[in-house]
């Protein structure tokens, strides 16, 4: 088990700093040039020197990014050189919409799907199980933007139900927060329904088949009991890392939703540091973003062992 | 899901019971595939009193693991299609509703499945596999569980049965997990086990002891045991009464020794001829039998073992052969049965006419078979068969 | 596929194509691939399906998505008003004779929008699957063949590859990246949208050929001395042509969605062309759909109903050629 999370440990590592090399080649070979951005383009080239050597910008490629790199390790990610926000506080206003968003979604997603696909698996291909399992197949191909616009359509802008855009945080108003989560959430969720569902219903018709589902019959016991003490937790695997898929690529995935419902997330403040050309709070974001996509799968396969007793043994 | 109050069934404590515990009459279960339908059980009956071992034998595809579920009546679902009438204890259980059968399983009858790796839930705890029925079917706390369980793991002879409950079955030996399901099976004391291939997979040392286990458990608690198995050996020295399965159809059925003693049905000779002896030279190539179990879809017109059968007869092909008396509780379905004249001639016949099923068969006996020509069998009346 | 649609790719309970397997999964493949084999292939019609032909579902599909690309392709020569032609007179009006799905807040037929505006997400979708598919596949096949070293050096490749966010990248190359000429705004969304491809399609073909290049056949020809390029051809190639045909399928619909996405943030080709997203985009500001509630409708079912068609196209192909046995 610690010879096993060790092991993890080290493999997150080294994939981080691939990421880092990566994240910062990404933003520095690329065209653009920052001091455009901060001088305007009219200005003198004697300027732009003077702002690259500020900036730290005319040292070799190699050096720059080992600057950036022990900065970070020190816990200094980095400052807009355009606002002087650093990067820490930027993230510690955008995270909690992304969290707030990804749970929610995620928790609705499970709640609705799992129920669903023990009603399915129960009697496969009868009425229930085609029409859960139909659904399920127009929702993946219905993209969360296009649920995002129907529902301002229909809810926004038809009823007034809730609002059309904007975040309040949950510390200034729980009503006013929910209200204004609920449609993104729902468009987020969606998704994420018709794979947990789909996942769970596949898995759970194979495990019913199995012996042991037979031999808890056989003990009499009921129904419902043996489809979630029995049957659902070996089905859970592949939904398991399918959850953990989901997430992680909610992490940038939210970004379509949070445009358009206006609220300032990790990505969004990502696109509009790329937009700027504000390179360090781009590297810092972009970092932060894919060491917790790798994070994410990492928690899956740990929990994956948790529940699955026999792999722990490996 | 509950059964009501007013659908509680009542069970005669065993100890009154007058006549069988079990009463099978044309029980039959198809399954409706792709192919068509495949008779799985056609037709089969027998009687069982308590206290008493029935072994069920045959090879593999015979029917006998859907016999044992569909006694139980576990085969559920629009695939499967029932008939034929099952009794416990003068219930018949097999017009019972599915709510209804929940209250008869474990309680009354229980089932030790074949292989314990896959019939053993992976991924939950020995403890809770065993005390589960405990708490549910038979409404101990958890601690008055526990104990019971801890006491049935060291009945069925599991060292530190305390500790076993931690752990999960992948973590146990082949041995330790089926002493493990004969503990879960015993566990609501139920008055009927049905074991299911109970020793498929262990080593042989190991099967002798587990055999020996359902043997003492079935003693103390005075139960009824149906043991199926595909060894004939298995059931030699363990059961009251065996009855044999072809192809979904009990094809001899005797007490034990009066089986071994005066086979009657080929199929069964074969089955005995299949187990390896002590006697035998150590590098002896077994004798397995030749062919394949028919297909259950389009069962062969006539005995279903014909294909397949050294004294095969031209009448055997055309007409099926009814189960025939021969002695007390001794039935068998042949034309020309093994020990009678109508057998040996036609077994001499095949012999003559090098039929592939009879000279595979005989290996010493060809010689004296081949002396003369003989002449052409006929088949046994209806009657019963001078032994 | 990247991220703007989050659905673990190609899995065959989800939309029926063979387990590709993400890295959580990939790690724990020894437990967690007998749970995905046993699985009943999930068709979205249930047992309707029939065993031989590819069904009517299929046929529908395919006529459809047909339909959707030759409409495209003949835009213009079709007798549609031009996307960008204003007609102050006709603002936000609902379907008529004279504009089938009515007009935008300029006056703009919306059919006419729409079927161009499909032109540019179908070339962006078809062209970089396909591109993606021929890199991404050969070297799948390469790899899978060849195993030992190529393979162990291109999935580590590719690993590395997928831990990077897809969007990020997009977003990244979208914003730094401003090509000169306009005409090479859709050519940079095709290499964008490649680049993503190559790696999730290299993975799942992978599976496909480590499959197919352990089977008996492909090791008979192996032994009686067949050249290397014959039995890619001959042997291995027809076994995962429909394979990759549905994983295609089903890459071209993510593509799609994913481009919608873009032009909805308005990182795609640049307005006053039209592009799908753009428009569910422009008809979605709040004053448009104050005005005219049902202009965002139509560009979101031609969207919704392209990516089931293509979707389903997918499905029926995998549960027919039945690519299911033994991925790995």
């Amino acid at each position: 088990m610690w010879s096993y999370l060790g092991k993890r440990l080290a493999q997150l590592v080294v994939i981080a700093f691939v990421i880092s090399i990566l994240v910062f080649l990404l933003v520095h070979l690329l065209p653009g040039d920052p001091t455009v951005t901060i001088l305007g383009p009219s200005d003198t080239h004697q300027a732009r020197q003077e702002l690259l050597k500020q900036l730290g910008l005319d040292k070799p490629l190699y050096e720059q990014y080992f600057i950036w790199l022990w900065n970070i390790l020190q816990g200094n990610l980095g400052q807009s050189f355009l606002t002087h926000e650093t990067v820490a506080s930027a993230v510690g206003h955008a995270a909690p919409i992304d969290i707030e968003l990804i749970i929610g979604s995620q928790l609705v997603a499970v709640l609705v799907a799992v129920p669903l696909a023990l009603l399915a698996a129960l009697r496969p291909n009868r009425a229930f199980d085609r029409s859960a399992t139909t659904t399920t197949f127009g929702l993946l191909s219905f993209p969360s933007y296009v649920a995002g616009v129907l529902m301002v359509d229909a809810f926004a802008v038809g009823i007034h139900l809730f609002p059309a855009s904007g975040f309040t945080p949950i510390t200034q108003s729980l009503t006013q927060n929910l209200r204004g989560v609920t449609m993104p959430i729902i468009a987020l969720t969606l998704g994420s329904v018709a794979i947990y569902f789909r996942l769970l219903r596949a898995d759970l018709i194979a495990t019913l088949q199995e012996d042991f589902v037979t031999m808890a019959r056989a003990k009499g016991l009921s129904t419902r009991y043996i489809l979630t003490r029995h049957a659902l937790r070996p089905s859970s695997f592949a939904l398991l890392a399918g959850a953990g898929i989901s997430i992680g690529s909610l992490l940038t995935g939210t970004f379509v939703i949070e445009y358009y419902f206006n609220m300032a997330g990790m990505a969004a403040t990502l696109v509009d540091a790329i937009q700027q050309r504000d390179y360090l709070v781009v590297q810092g974001l972009a970092l932060i973003i894919s060491v917790a996509y790798v994070i994410i799968n990492m928690v899956v396969d740990f929990l994956l062992t948790l529940l699955d007793p026999r792999i722990r043994r490996a | 899901m509950s059964p009501k109050a007013d659908g509680q069934l009542r069970f005669p404590d065993v100890a009154d019971l007058n006549g069988p515990i079990l009463e099978v009459e044309n029980l039959t279960t198809h399954f409706q595939s792709d192919r068509g339908l495949v008779r799985a059980v056609d037709g089969v009956s027998f009687t069982l009193d308590r206290g008493r071992t029935l072994g069920v034998v045959g090879e593999s595809g015979s029917g006998k693991t859907v016999l044992s579920r569909s006694v139980m009546g576990l085969l559920q679902g629009n695939r499967v299609v029932k008939g034929g009438t099952v009794r416990y204890a003068g219930h018949e259980i097999s017009a019972l509703s599915p709510a209804e059968l929940r209250q008869v399983w474990a309680v009354q009858i229980a089932m030790v499945f074949q292989d314990p790796m896959t019939a053993l839930n992976p991924v939950v705890r020995i403890g809770r596999q065993v005390t589960e029925g405990l708490r549910i079917r038979l409404g101990l706390d958890r601690k008055a569980a526990t104990e019971t369980a801890v006491a049935l793991l060291e009945s069925v002879g599991i060292p530190s049965p305390a500790a076993r409950l931690r752990n999960y079955p992948h973590e146990l030996s082949g041995g330790m997990r089926q002493r493990v399901m004969i503990a879960i099976a015993l566990a609501c004391g139920p008055k009927l086990l049905l074991a299911d291939e109970p020793t498929t997979g262990l080593d042989v040392t190991v099967q002798a002891q587990i055999l020996d286990l359902l043997g003492e458990q079935q003693q103390e608690r005075s139960m009824a045991m149906i043991l199926v198995t595909h060894d004939l050996g298995v059931v030699a020295n363990r059961t009251d009464e065996i009855a044999v399965m072809y192809a979904g159809k009990i094809v001899e059925k005797a007490p034990t020794t009066e089986l071994f003693a005066h086979t009657r049905m080929p199929y069964t000779e074969a089955l005995l001829r299949s187990i390896p002896r002590l006697t035998d030279p150590s590098h002896m190539r077994l004798r397995a039998i030749p062919g394949r179990p028919p297909d259950l879809v389009n069962p062969p017109a006539g005995c279903r073992f014909a294909p397949r059968c050294p004294y095969v007869q031209e009448q055997c092909r055309q007409a099926e052969p009814p189960l025939r008396n021969a002695g007390p509780g001794h039935q068998f379905a042949c034309w020309f049965p093994v020990g009678s004249s109508e057998g040996e001639q036609a077994l001499a016949y095949n012999l003559h006419h090098k039929v592939p099923a009879a000279l595979a068969f005989t290996g010493t006996r060809a010689d004296n078979a081949l002396a003369a020509v003989p002449p052409e069998p006929t088949p046994t009346g209806d009657g019963e068969v001078a032994s | 596929m990247p991220d703007g649609h989050h659905d673990p790719p190609g899995d065959p309970r989800i939309l029926g194509a063979p387990a590709a397997f993400s890295p959580a999964v990939d790690a724990e493949v020894g437990q967690v691939a007998r749970h995905l084999h046993t699985s009943e292939p999930a068709t979205p019609t249930g047992s309707t399906s029939k065993r031989g032909g590819l069904g009517v579902v299929f046929w529908i599909a395919a006529g459809w998505v047909g339909l959707t690309v030759l409409l495209a392709l003949l835009a213009p020569f079709l007798p549609l008003q031009s996307p960008t032609f204003q007609d102050y007179s006709v603002v936000n009006l609902g379907p008529s004779t004279h504009h089938l799905l009515g007009t935008d807040d300029l006056g703009r037929d919306m059919l006419s929008r729409i079927i161009w505006g499909s032109r540019d997400s179908l070339v962006i979708s078809i062209v970089s699957v396909v591109v993606g598919m021929l890199i991404g596949g050969s070297a799948a096949m390469v790899a899978g063949y060849w195993g030992r070293k190529v393979d162990a050096v291109l999935n580590a490749a590719s690993f590395v590859v997928l831990a990077f966010p897809p969007l990020l990248f997009i977003l990244a190359v979208e914003a730094f990246w401003k090509p000169p000429l306009k005409s090479i705004e859709l050519w940079k969304l095709v290499v964008m949208f490649t680049v993503v491809a190559a790696p999730q399609l290299f993975r799942v073909m992978r599976a496909s050929t480590l499959a197919v290049s352990n089977r008996e056949f492909v090791v008979a020809a192996r032994s009686m001395g067949a050249s290397t390029w014959r039995i890619l051809t001959r042997e291995i190639l027809p076994n995962v042509l429909p394979a990759a045909l549905s994983f295609a399928l089903i890459g071209i619909a993510l593509a799609v969605i994913i481009e919608g996405a873009l032009a909805f943030l308005g990182l795609s080709v640049a307005l006053p062309t039209p592009t799908l997203g753009n428009l569910i985009n422009e008809a979605a500001q709040i004053y448009n759909l104050k005005a005219n509630p049902t202009a965002a409708l139509w560009p979101s079912l031609y969207i919704f109903f392209l990516v089931v068609g293509l979707n389903l196209m997918g499905d029926r192909l995998r549960s027919t050629f039945d690519v299911r046995e033994g991925n790995l």
